[in-house]
């Protein structure tokens, strides 16, 4: 089984976009665009492109990936198959929030349905009826008794107490992602030294963007932001957190990181920089994972994250073309394309 | 029965006005397939927003019904017209405000219980703090320098609640759980409580505010506790009676939409792929029977008196693929259907297997299988449960026969080989004979798919196919060919030579279309035409062997029963008589299940992996649902 993954992975990582990729696809013509995406795999972002909306660019990017991963995770069973999957719910969280904000501003549910990212047979949710519910606390009621009910219990409850949408969305992000450190310590444990690393360089990242941009651009108090970061046992668990959520400037925190990220980072002067620097950062570890000898699922979770970056780039690129931007702004937004998806 | 029924496909265009009385004509037909065919001149779907209303109206009409509702079985008159889009969303309005009144009494009944809870809990932290003699009142003092809450917050956060409130010199203690919920009092320093508040609203916290009446003696406390309780039940019951109003208020309006929305189904489920429009021109597209089309012209004369176009044309044989299969069945027939359909539905135009299906089945279950006393208890079991087992009860009834019948060819009844003579063959006795048989039975199974395959392929256009593949004539010819050549080797027969020569002939034949068929370089081509030509004769033949567990099933039938007798033989009456019950229950049980689950693979894959594609696509009509 193990050898059928590592093939599959080594397999999929020459579709891999390396640098000169993306400056043919930045600088090519129009008529070469369609030959360009095929070449590196992707037809499927090819087909229709002229007419394509932000929206389809989006959902085919994640078909893309789900179809993928379907291959992947073909072999695996058990804590492994889990983790997999439970890293695709991310889509479908998205979806759920999608939905919620629906409610919130009274959205027809076609103008909803066509929102939606289909999920083909990774979705677990029934979104007809989703988007016929009444309002938000129909909707989440309705969430409640879905595959979904962990993560939307305590989002609903905190939801009813303050109607913030916010908090909704603090609530279902740290939700998913303490379930995601859940799945991935099984793993860690059983001799994943990099998944280790790998996790570790999401949750870190995640946590310090959310930390500075709850505590000095939203001026939450220390406590709750700490409620509101993942509890963590990487490069910054709960102890340390907890120190920095206390600190009073973005300068102290960034002081008080542990030697390594204080490295990486020094210099820094915004959130998006900082995130951007841990991004990459996290994505020459991936490489080297997959690369490495690592056990398989560890080489097709890092392929998976450095996939999902490509091809965030790539639609930050097909974006910027059908808006017309000129090239400098196309590869700026390329090295922010993937800010979305903290 | 042996293939679907020829089609038509039809386009009705008619004036957008009245797509949705049409679309009601054609479900009253009852045997109208929506579909789209290509080429499409109409570009718009006028109907999209007619589906869009009309899923918000059913969507809102089911909720209401299981809430405030009286889901009462209703009819559908036969002049009743459908909604119009205008009649939709006036419906749709008033849903909103029906579901805004009743979601208000719902609301209500949900606020009752989390009262009755919140009393219970209060309760509860009255009899924990009697016993810590605190005084309630100068602990809850809202001028205090500590500030102190009594609620409750999902057990989940609870740990994560202490870290983060500990970095603000506040503590947590919990004194219950009820379900996942923790009942908690929070305390610290009051001029840090703004910092707590965000923090407690974050966590899902939810305050138990303690009146007055608690905070003093505990036998006051104890009577205002009961006082409350009652006033709650009270309120519990108005809800109820506030309901029971709402349904009677709103009960004919609710029927009246419910009719609504199964009148506009036809329409709404067409949207999916049967409509198109331009302007104010719209067309329904899709299939009927060509014997029905006449009767359709007349019933939409009738309805729409000339103010129509119908479209009538043939099936297109290159449309095979997309066309759907409409196949009527006996009503006998009927409890085999699903078992067929298990493994697909027909291609438009390709062979039916289901009636020689149902025969073949049977017959090799009872062969299998084959006890008189084994096939009554499975056709009385199958009597008995034929409420709870529906049309399957029949496939039961249909099996026991046969194996009663088989078990009297047999000579077997409970396993007891001497209780009647065979009529026909002893498996016991002829092991080799009934082996021979059942490869016998395989070589004309084997035929007659090789024979369905060639006339599918015929009717698909594919004349190639069904002359010279493997599967076609070459392949049959083949086939007999080299059958007929090992029965003359093993003795069976005098005539040799011909079936030589059918044998090299069919291979020759099989081979050299395989060689003219693959599009590749001289060496892939001849090594795939070497390869399949191998995996013809292989294929065939080990189809064909497959059959000898017909007769070996009958065998290990006869063996288990020995078995139990052996077992039998060795104990006192009791037991012995107990051991041959018990062994014949689990024959029954046993061999029973793995006959059924072997005949049925006989006929998957030695039958229909043969000759059936499986891959057509089912006829489904629209039709009226009927408003349960």
């Amino acid at each position: 089984m193990s050898a059928y993954l590592d093939t599959r992975v080594s397999l999929f990582s020459s579709r891999l976009w390396q640098d000169e990729d993306f400056r043919a696809l930045i600088e090519s013509g129009h008529d070469e665009l369609n030959g360009i995406l095929a070449e590196r795999g992707l037809p499927q972002l090819a087909a229709g492109l002229d007419t394509l909306d932000s929206r389809s660019l989006e959902q085919r990017i994640i078909s893309q990936l789900l179809d993928e991963t379907t291959v992947l995770i073909r072999p695996l069973t058990g804590s492994e198959r889990n983790f997999l999957l439970y890293w695709t719910e991310r889509f479908e969280i998205g979806n759920l929030k999608t939905l919620l904000r629906g409610k919130m501003t009274g959205e027809r549910p076609a103008v909803l349905l066509n929102r939606l990212t289909p999920m083909g047979t990774f979705g677990h949710l029934d979104i007809q009826e989703l988007v016929h519910a009444e309002d938000v606390s129909e909707l989440l009621r309705r969430l409640e008794s879905s595959h979904y009910a962990d993560i939307v219990r305590p989002a609903r409850r905190a939801f009813e107490e303050s109607h913030d949408p916010f908090i909704l969305d603090a609530a279902l992000d740290r939700a998913y992602f303490e379930g995601l450190e859940h799945r991935a310590r099984p793993l860690e444990d059983g001799g994943g030294k990099l998944l280790r690393h790998l996790m570790g360089a999401l949750i870190d990242r995640l946590n310090l963007v959310w930390l500075l941009r709850y505590r000095f651009n939203y001026n939450l108090p220390p406590a709750q932001v700490y409620f509101l970061l993942v509890a963590s046992h990487y490069s910054l668990p709960s102890s340390q957190l907890k120190k920095l959520a206390t600190l009073a400037s973005q300068e102290e925190v960034l002081a008080a990181l542990p030697e390594s990220l204080r490295k990486l980072l020094a210099g820094t002067n915004d959130i998006p920089e900082v995130f951007l620097r841990m991004e990459r950062s996290a994505a020459d570890r991936a490489s080297k994972a997959l690369h490495s000898g690592a056990p398989a699922i560890v080489r097709a979770f890092a392929y998976l994250t450095l996939r999902e970056r490509d091809l965030r780039s790539v639609r930050a690129v097909l974006r910027g073309r059908l808006l017309g931007l000129p090239k400098a702004d196309i590869r700026l937004a390329m090295l922010h394309a993937c800010e979305g998806s903290a | 029965m042996f293939r679907a029924e020829p089609l038509v496909k039809i386009r009705l265009h008619m004036l957008s006005s009245e797509v949705a009385d049409a679309a009601l004509e054609l479900a009253r037909f009852g045997i109208y397939s929506p579909a789209q065919h290509q080429p499409e001149i109409l570009r718009e779907n006028p109907a999209l927003a007619y589906r869009e209303a009309w899923l918000e109206a059913e969507a809102r009409t089911v909720k209401l019904v299981e809430r405030c509702g009286d889901p009462a079985d209703l009819s559908i008159p036969e002049d009743a017209e459908a909604p119009t889009l205008l009649d939709l969303e006036e419906l749709n309005s008033w849903l909103k405000e029906v579901w805004v009144t009743c979601m208000a009494t719902y609301e209500g009944e949900v606020r009752i219980a989390d009262e009755i809870r919140h009393l219970d809990a209060l309760q509860d932290t009255l009899g924990k703090l009697e016993h810590i003699n605190v005084d309630l009142a100068h602990l809850l003092r809202p001028d205090g320098l500590l500030a102190v809450n009594i609620g409750s917050l999902p057990a989940t956060s609870v740990k994560r609640v202490g870290e983060a409130l500990s970095m603000t010199g506040y503590i947590i203690h919990n004194f219950d759980t009820i379900g996942d919920q923790v009942y908690a009092v929070i305390a610290g320093p009051r001029e840090r409580h703004s910092e707590v508040r965000g923090l407690l609203s974050q966590a899902g916290w939810r305050e138990l505010p303690v009146p007055e009446e608690l905070r003093t003696h505990p036998k006051t406390a104890h009577a205002w506790l009961i006082e409350e309780r009652k006033r709650v039940e009270q309120q519990n019951l108005a809800e109820c009676a506030a309901l029971e109003t709402l349904r009677g208020k709103y009960r004919s309006g609710l029927d009246e939409a419910r009719l609504r929305v199964e009148l506009g189904r036809p329409l709404a489920e067409a949207a999916i792929v049967g409509v198109r429009g331009q302007g104010a021109l719209a067309s329904l597209s899709g299939w009927v029977p060509r014997r029905r089309a006449g009767e359709l012209k007349e019933k939409l004369e009738q309805r729409f008196h000339g103010n129509y176009w119908l479209d009538v044309e043939e099936a297109d044989k290159q449309e095979a693929a997309t066309i759907p299969s409409l196949v009527r069945y006996p009503a006998w027939l009927m409890p085999f259907v699903p078992l067929v359909k298990s493994y697909g539905i027909p291609r438009y135009g390709e062979f039916d297997p289901t009636l020689p299906f149902a025969f073949t089945y049977l017959l090799l279950f009872g062969a299998m299988f084959g006890d008189v006393g084994h096939g009554a208890v499975l056709a009385l079991l199958s009597i008995l449960f034929y409420r709870r087992l529906g049309k399957a009860a029949w496939i039961g009834i249909a099996a026991g026969v046969m194996s009663m019948l088989f078990g009297v060819l047999y000579g077997s009844v409970f396993g007891f080989e001497n209780m009647i003579e065979p009529v026909w063959i002893s498996p016991l006795h002829d092991p080799i004979k009934v082996l021979s048989i059942a490869v016998a039975f395989g070589v004309g199974f084997v035929t007659l798919t090789l024979l369905a395959n060639a006339r599918n392929r015929l009717v698909a256009g594919h004349s190639a196919e069904a002359l010279f593949d493997s599967g076609g004539l070459a392949g049959l010819l083949f086939y007999i060919g080299a059958t007929g050549s090992i029965a003359s080797v093993a003795g069976a027969t005098t005539i040799s030579s011909p079936f030589w020569f059918m044998a090299l002939a069919g291979i020759c034949i099989v081979a050299i279309y395989k060689w003219l068929e693959t599009g590749a370089g001289l060496g892939e081509r001849a090594l795939v035409t070497v390869i399949e030509t191998l995996e013809t004769g292989i294929n065939l033949f080990s189809n064909t062997l497959s059959f000898m567990r017909v007769g070996a099933f009958s065998l290990n039938h006869v063996a288990l029963a020995l078995a139990v007798f052996t077992l039998a033989s060795g104990l006192g009456t009791a037991g012995h008589w107990f051991a041959i019950v018990l062994g014949n229950v689990v024959i029954i049980v046993l061999e029973g299940g793995i006959v059924a689950i072997q005949a049925l693979r006989l006929m998957y894959y030695e039958g229909f992996s043969r000759f059936f594609s499986g891959d057509g696509n089912e006829f489904i009509p629209l039709k009226l649902m009927g408003i349960k």
